[in-house]
């Protein structure tokens, strides 16, 4: 599953070395508990599938530690534990996904990759008012889309990776 | 400026080589600031300077910076042309330094991307004074002068191509056409085109100019030149080859020493153009002036004048080609980094091979294998080594600039004191060097503040009115010390205590609690400043303690000694590299950790019986009769497994001394050693205590690094 994603990808790059507007409205998808999650692919450098983590001690329970792509070190996050979700065990469906925000390369770990979808920015619809005030997965996602008869949740990367204090990203 | 025109690379070039300009020419100022005045080399160095300053920042179209350096330009223009006697020394080395901090603040906003908008026009007025005053010797006074007096200086100066070691010697024959007229001019043009590449240079006949004849000797027997120079044959050819009515050249190469004899051999005398004459110029005007004289203008005056012309800017563009042939390349520091970095995956990628599990196959034959393996580890150790010796840079420009800062704080403190600087060709790697340069300055900030005392109060304590400092660097054991030592008063026990227990650092321990260097350690906690006053440059009790922070950062600590009243020593003891580290790799439960083996003091099997459990839960590990604290790295770090070999008894215990304190550790297994490459923990994950970064093993997997000297004070804040 990971390879095919993987190669449109790929193709996608190359769009988007041509023409950078390529990679605009497109989101790549994947599955964590229930629902489909959706994350703008301009952020996405690479998918890898689950390795060994090697874990750090006395951070939070979110960060589960640090993997190593090709000497690069890039500490890795379990999306679903960061959601206030119970863990799951990692299956070989289990991957990484490599995002880059603001120079910050940060893996996340998610249950199962789904597509890459395109999607219309008049599309989206904000998430419903009454949930901004909770506390919870909700803040991450800036929007919803409805994808054939799916919701997906449109996640901010930026808030997603950043601690509830903020002094620490810097 | 067109767009296909690379300005960045320019930009970089222009930063670069500026700043270089103006530390040479800080150097030099500075070197000669006791002086009563510049000699003639440092005049020219720094006439130099302003000049190609003055003209790649015309170019880069930096008005302000063109404006000021063209206006000191004038002023040594004077002094070299003029040599007054009358000049106030102090007062123009204050107007140099004034005008290099003008340029290089300009040249920090061009850095930030910013315009450079600083206001030159009172560093050009007070210039402006200035040369007024030396030239005319009026004192301050003499303001009566009309300020639009400027003199107008020519806009092109000669400057003479250095000479040095690696110049080639050539003899040239110029033989013209016999139909040719006014040999003696041409072979005056050719002379005036090979000057342009020469440094120095005789010919025969002498007297081409002042002599109509000497066309008709030339047109006989040739023209004959001896040349020094940098260049090759085919350039020295390709000059005189710009003359017409030649008949044929010939250019051969000769020593040394045939050209020192010069054309003894032949009469006439010759004449040695040293084309280091300061009066090169005018020389030059006037042998044109004789020759408009002679009403001769030939298509050759021409070709002289516009060599002129152009001869200036030419120069100074050439300069780099004819200073001494440096060995040198200036390569992009990220370029570095990076090669490093691969040579880090080299080590690591060597190590997965080496070790791969595959190699383990029972009954392989390997005797091949491990030859060609030992072949490329004795490689990549040596690339490690040569990359680790590009990295090292001398210390000798961060001590050049504590030079300046000496003589601005002791003159604005009105101290006289004299910096004595040895051994600043100790090299360190570059990234330590730009961590120890602040802390550096913020030391002897403090020795000349704090600790030389008034000349007053040094001649009522008997001692040289004019204190001292040394600014030191060594190697030893591994490690760079830099110390800086004063002849000043020294520190005071009683005063250090009391100011402690007051500002309530210390709690209200008492005084015979501590040790010498204890309490002089205090001056590095944060809070704590002696000096009632706040001047300007210290007592604000910040400084000490950002500076043991910053000297912690790169692995290196601070050592402070003081006899009260002959003067204090502080010593900033930092490590070579920070790169690549000997560590012990070993495990802990599931985890790996690696510790520094400079850290580690011995192993030790554990016992039951060594443990010794307080009722408040702390242990203690009994050594011989010594007791060390006792960490369970489990515990520390909240891992997931429950500690149960500690009692299994096949747990070895690791002895761990930073900084003569000692703590031990628990460990499960030991793994070996190995050479790390340090690496940070992402930035993401917070810092933890107790880790100093992570490393990748032979097998791929990541490694976190203990920091000993963290797991030391958290033990002792417990």
């Amino acid at each position: 599953m990971a390879e095919e994603i993987m190669d449109e990808m790929d193709e996608l790059d190359v769009a988007a070395n041509a023409d950078d507007d390529a990679q605009k409205g497109k989101y790549m998808t994947f599955q964590i508990g229930d629902e489909y999650y959706g994350i703008a692919i301009n952020y996405v450098n690479e998918i890898v599938n689950i390795q060994s983590i090697t874990g750090v001690p006395e951070v939070e329970d979110y960060i589960k530690g640090l993997i190593n792509i090709r000497g690069k070190i890039i500490p890795v996050i379990d999306v679903k534990v960061r959601f206030r979700q119970e863990p799951v065990q990692y299956t070989d469906r289990t991957c990484i996904i490599l995002i880059d925000v603001n120079s910050t390369m940060v893996g996340l770990i998610v249950e199962k990759i789904a597509d890459v979808i395109t999607i219309n920015e008049k599309d989206i619809i904000p998430p419903p008012s009454l949930n901004q005030s909770v506390i919870g997965k909700d803040k991450y996602v800036f929007g919803l889309v409805k994808v054939a008869d799916e919701v997906k949740l449109l996640l901010d990367p930026e808030k997603l990776i950043r601690d509830e204090d903020p002094m620490s990203l810097e | 400026m067109g767009e296909d025109f690379n300005t960045e690379s320019m930009l970089d070039i222009f930063l670069y080589e500026s700043e270089q300009l103006l530390e040479t020419l800080q150097n030099v100022v500075l070197e000669q600031k006791d002086e009563d005045c510049f000699d003639d080399a440092s005049i020219n160095e720094i006439f130099r300077a302003m000049h190609t300053i003055k003209g790649s920042s015309g170019i880069m179209m930096y008005d302000n910076i063109t404006k000021v350096s063209h206006k000191l330009e004038d002023v040594f223009y004077y002094l070299r042309e003029s040599h007054p006697d009358n000049v106030p020394h102090l007062e123009l080395v204050d107007h140099v330094l004034d005008v290099a901090d003008f340029i290089t603040a300009e040249l920090d906003k061009i850095k930030e991307g910013d315009t450079p908008d600083g206001d030159e026009s009172q560093i050009i007025t007070e210039l402006d004074k200035f040369l007024n005053k030396i030239k005319t010797g009026i004192t301050e006074t003499g303001d009566d002068l009309p300020p639009e007096n400027k003199h107008e200086e020519p806009k092109q100066f000669y400057i003479p191509p250095t000479e040095n070691e690696s110049s080639k010697y050539y003899k040239a024959s110029i033989y013209y056409r016999s139909d040719t007229e006014m040999c003696n001019i041409r072979a005056y043009t050719a002379v005036y085109s090979l000057k342009e590449i020469t440094e120095d240079m005789e010919y025969m006949p002498d007297d081409i100019i002042t002599n109509e004849d000497s066309g008709a000797v030339i047109l006989e027997d040739g023209f004959h030149m001896l040349i020094k120079c940098q260049c090759t044959k085919e350039e020295v050819l390709e000059a005189i080859g710009d003359t017409s009515g030649v008949d044929w050249v010939e250019v051969n190469e000769c020593t040394a020493k045939e050209f020192e004899m010069g054309f003894h051999e032949q009469e006439p005398a010759p004449i040695v153009i040293e084309l280091d004459d300061k009066d090169k110029g005018k020389g030059k005007e006037k042998a044109e002036e004789k020759k408009e004289e002679k009403k001769e203008p030939t298509p050759g005056d021409y070709v002289i004048k516009g060599k002129e012309t152009g001869k200036g800017k030419k120069l100074a563009k050439n300069q780099p080609k004819n200073s001494p042939k440096q060995s040198y390349i200036s390569v992009n520091v990220e370029k570095m980094d990076s090669l490093m970095d691969m040579i880090g995956e080299l080590v690591i990628s060597e190590a997965v091979v080496l070790q791969n599990p595959d190699l383990k196959v029972p009954g392989l034959d390997l005797s091949n294998f491990q030859k060609a393996a030992s072949q490329l580890s004795k490689i990549t150790t040596e690339l490690q080594d040569v990359i680790m010796s590009m990295r090292m840079m001398p210390l000798t420009n961060t001590f050049q600039k504590m030079n300046r800062i000496v003589f601005d704080v002791s003159r604005k403190l009105g101290k006289d004191i004299e910096l004595e600087v040895i051994g600043e060709n100790t090299e360190v790697d570059k990234n330590i060097i730009e961590h120890i340069s602040d802390p550096l300055m913020h030391l002897i900030r403090n020795s000349v503040d704090h600790g030389i005392e008034a000349k007053e109060d040094r001649i009522a304590a008997g001692k040289d009115p004019k204190g001292k400092i040394t600014l030191e660097a060594k190697n030893e054991g591994g490690k760079v010390y830099v110390i800086v030592r004063d002849d000043g008063k020294g520190l005071n026990r009683e005063v250090l205590y009391e100011k402690a227990r007051k500002n309530g650092l210390i709690g209200n321990r008492p005084m015979s609690d501590f040790t010498d260097k204890e309490i002089y350690q205090f001056i590095t906690y944060a809070g704590f400043s002696t000096k009632e006053q706040v001047t300007e440059y210290s007592g604000r009790g910040v400084g000490m303690d950002v500076v043991v922070k910053n000297i912690q950062t790169i692995g290196g600590k601070l050592e402070i000694d003081s006899v009260e009243g002959a003067g204090s020593e502080m010593t900033l003891k930092i490590p070579l590299t920070l790169a690549i580290i000997n560590g012990i790799v070993m495990e802990v439960g599931s985890s790996t950790f690696v510790i520094e083996t400079n850290a580690i003091k011995e192993f030790v099997r554990f016992g039951k019986d060594m443990l010794v459990k307080e009722p408040d839960g702390e242990e203690y590990v009994m050594l011989r009769g010594e007791c060390y604290p006792f960490i369970r790295l489990n515990q520390r770090f909240h891992l997931e497994e429950t500690d149960s070999s500690i009692d299994a008894e096949d747990g070895i215990v690791v002895v761990l001394e930073h900084e003569n304190k000692y703590v031990c550790i628990f460990i499960d297994t030991l793994i070996g050693e190995q050479e790390i490459v340090v690496k940070p923990i992402p930035s993401y994950i917070k810092k933890v205590q107790g880790l100093s970064g992570c490393t990748q093993l032979g097998d791929g997997s990541i490694a976190l690094i203990l920091d000993i000297a963290g797991l030391i004070t958290d033990q002792e804040r417990r």
